[in-house]
């Protein structure tokens, strides 16, 4: 392993405290019916989201989304010069996504060095956005989408789609719509919508799967799925339809938080 | 001077957390215990291990990839604080001597920059300090295996209190206290001290710039044991109203 | 006055039929959409139809476009083109740093074989351009000063003294009365506030 030396380093190796646990202490996930918040299965049943717009004062825009314990925030820069030339960048601009979880996001603590589910997550947002914003208003220019997820208690990606929407809403980017994410998790032969952590790990093995949507609510288009997992045709169709709904539940939220986001700055002069 | 809001917040995946805004600047700190052996060089105690990232979210001053010349200066500044003014006594870290000890990964993050950075790292710093809680662990005699118990957990023992103060200095007249970024870029020098609970100072960091005078660093030094009075007071006042729904 | 109309991206406004789009808005089946979070706005001008817009608060950020006249700063010089940053398009300042290049061919509209960039323009000078391309892979904004209007606004002398346009090529230094080249703009008294 390459040695970190621009920064402070601990020693060698370190194990989490959990690895340690009575193995007794590993409670059964989620008795058969009802989830441990709560929520009941199967139904469009999402987390309460708390967002807000305009936090990072150094940013064009910014976004900060809660829900349950999942915390991120996002901030978009530009549109500025590209930096990377090539033929596609001409006519329209380029965007950039970068997302990281924050080292103590996770039941175990994460390395500095973006891991592969960082890229991973930061391809399937760059994806899910890409249809939504209006890219070629921006030729030759570029906008940054920077997300970090603070604390990471399941449907990572689908909420780090909301709040980047959010965020350039916010920095007056063009956009066709904005961009929901919502994900479901295959638990056996019911749903689960809007997983925490702990239910996207655990769970009997088979009949296991996860689905992301990216919605464009007012167009009621789809702008990007991420599915893995063992599902039949029909489940999936299911899924998705499931996932719609839980982004239509969202929707008066974010379009709340960025009317006030709007409202907070002073109105324009009539021109 | 500008008015601190340090806040706890609650990271729930991390053992102690704090989220404090000093002006526009806002930094969050999380703390994450891991075991692991003791140093050979010193088995009765553990490691404090503090990083300071400087994402491109923060500023469109950074850019995305390994830590800036800026933030490995914070990084080792805030490590020279921890070492020189023993917040925590790292004794206090060991389990067993030799075998087993904590390390505190301090993960400090800032996530909007406006200047002013390492006072408002600091003050981050000793808030998740003082919000962190660690599961009890024990070691089986039998098995010769560490056991955890999450119900038991306890406050680390934080005994000093340094708090850090920033000037930026234009050409030795003028002192500015807790400066923005605007200020910071357009100054002459910047200096930062840091004292403890003590009046004592902890650690001075001047890199570079314009000369000082001697009176000024008096001033300077006098202004910081001053507002370490402040500051402490806040991070007081805001703990205690975090305690009772513990 | 009743409150403004509020809207976020994706919001319907209204048919074709009612309204014209304008600036924040894009068209999709016949129907406009919002494309910014902002104040929706309704405007007759002369037209049959009112023209419908969506306005932000804080200006959003315009790009270098073509046609687009810029105010940019001279960062190095040779003898092929000039090269600048893009400060202000129109009266509004860009936020971040945009590079654009000016050619030998473009600094006059006559006597274009005959152009030294050297007595043109000077690093630091102040420049208001025209642009004429979004460029292509390698290169950045082109930029045109040939026409009367455009051209060298502010310039420094080797003095360091703010230099007094005397004709369309020269500028006169105050203290040293030293003359230097320029290629001069006639400044219109609209762009003198930007």
């Amino acid at each position: 392993m390459p040695v970190d030396t621009k920064r402070v380093r601990g020693p060698e190796e370190s194990q989490s405290p959990l690895l340690f646990l009575p193995s007794i202490a590993k409670k059964s996930v989620a008795a058969e019916r009802g989830r441990q918040d709560g929520r009941r299965r199967g139904q469009a049943d999402v987390r309460p989201v708390f967002a807000r717009c305009g936090l990072v004062s150094q940013a064009k825009g910014s976004a900060y989304i809660e829900a349950g314990n999942t915390k991120l925030i996002c901030s978009v820069f530009g549109p500025r010069e590209a930096e990377r030339k090539d033929e596609a960048g001409a006519s329209s601009g380029r965007l950039l996504c970068d997302l990281r979880f924050a080292p103590f996001s996770c039941p175990n603590r994460g390395a500095w060095i973006p891991s592969s589910e960082d890229k991973d997550t930061a391809q399937g947002l760059l994806e899910a956005l890409r249809p939504g914003v209006r890219l070629h208003r921006y030729p030759r220019a570029q906008i940054e989408v920077n997300v970090l997820v603070l604390e990471n208690d399941g449907s990572a990606l689908a909420h780090a789609i909301t709040c980047a929407s959010m965020a350039l809403a916010d920095a007056g980017i063009e956009m066709y719509d904005v961009v929901l994410g919502c994900s479901l998790r295959l638990d056996g032969n019911s749903f689960l919508l809007d997983p925490t952590l702990q239910e996207e790990t655990a769970g009997e093995p088979g009949a296991q799967g996860s689905v992301t949507v990216a919605l464009l609510p007012s167009l009621n288009q789809v702008s990007g799925l991420q599915a893995d997992g063992d599902m039949r045709e029909d489940t999936l169709a299911e899924a998705v339809r499931a996932c719609m709904e839980g982004c239509h539940k969202l929707y008066p939220v974010i379009q709340r938080a960025l009317l006030r986001a709007v409202h907070k700055r002073a109105s324009p002069s009539e021109s | 001077y500008n008015f601190t809001y340090p806040f706890s917040s609650s990271i729930s995946t991390a053992n102690g957390s704090a989220l404090v805004k000093i002006g526009n600047t806002t930094v969050i700190c999380g703390i994450k215990g891991e075991l692991t052996c003791p140093p050979s060089d010193a088995p009765n105690k553990g490691y404090i291990v503090p990083n300071v990232d400087l994402p491109p979210l923060c500023s469109s001053r950074f850019r995305p990839g390994p830590p800036s010349e800026q933030a490995q200066v914070a990084s080792q500044f805030i490590a020279d604080v921890i070492d020189s003014s023993n917040v925590i006594q790292k004794e206090d870290l060991c389990i067993e001597k030799g075998k087993l000890s904590w390390v505190l990964y301090c993960d400090i993050i800032c996530l909007d920059y406006d200047g002013n950075l390492l006072d408002t790292c600091v003050v981050a710093l000793l808030a998740a300090l003082k919000n962190a809680r660690l599961p009890e662990v024990t070691i089986n005699k039998e098995t010769d295996l560490a056991e955890v118990n999450t119900d038991k957990l306890h406050h680390l023992n934080v005994s000093k209190h340094p708090v850090s103060s920033s000037f930026s200095i234009f050409d030795n007249t003028i002192v500015i206290v807790d400066p923005t970024v605007e200020e910071e870029t357009l100054s002459t020098a910047m200096m930062t001290v840091v004292t403890d609970e003590d009046d004592r100072l902890c650690m001075l960091h001047k890199p570079g710039g314009s000369a000082l005078s001697g009176e000024k660093l008096q001033d300077c030094i006098s202004r910081a044991v001053t507002r370490h009075r402040e500051v402490s007071k806040l991070i007081e006042k805001v703990m205690d109203s975090f305690e009772p729904d513990k | 006055m009743s409150p403004r109309k509020l809207c976020v991206p994706g919001e319907k406004l209204c048919s074709t039929e009612d309204c014209i789009p304008g600036t924040g808005t894009y068209l999709r089946h016949g129907y406009i959409f919002a494309a910014l979070a902002g104040y929706v706005f309704r405007k007759n001008e002369g037209e049959e139809l009112p023209v419908i817009s969506v306005v932000k608060e804080t200006e959003a950020q315009l790009l270098p476009d073509v046609g687009a006249i810029v105010t940019c700063k001279v960062t190095s010089i040779n003898p092929r083109f000039a090269k600048v940053h893009i400060l202000y398009v129109g009266s509004t300042p860009l936020k971040d740093r945009f590079r654009g290049t000016i050619r030998k061919e473009d600094v006059r509209a006559t006597e274009k074989d005959k152009v030294e960039i050297y007595k043109s323009f000077r690093p630091g000078d102040i420049v208001l351009a025209k642009v004429i391309s979004l460029g292509d892979v390698q290169s950045n904004y082109l930029l045109t000063t040939a026409e009367n209007e455009l051209g060298v606004v502010v310039a420094h002398s080797e003095a360091g003294v703010q230099m007094i346009p005397i004709s369309w090529c020269e500028m006169q230094c105050p203290r040293t009365h030293g003359k230097e080249f320029r290629k001069v703009a006639r400044v219109q008294p609209e762009f003198l506030q930007a």
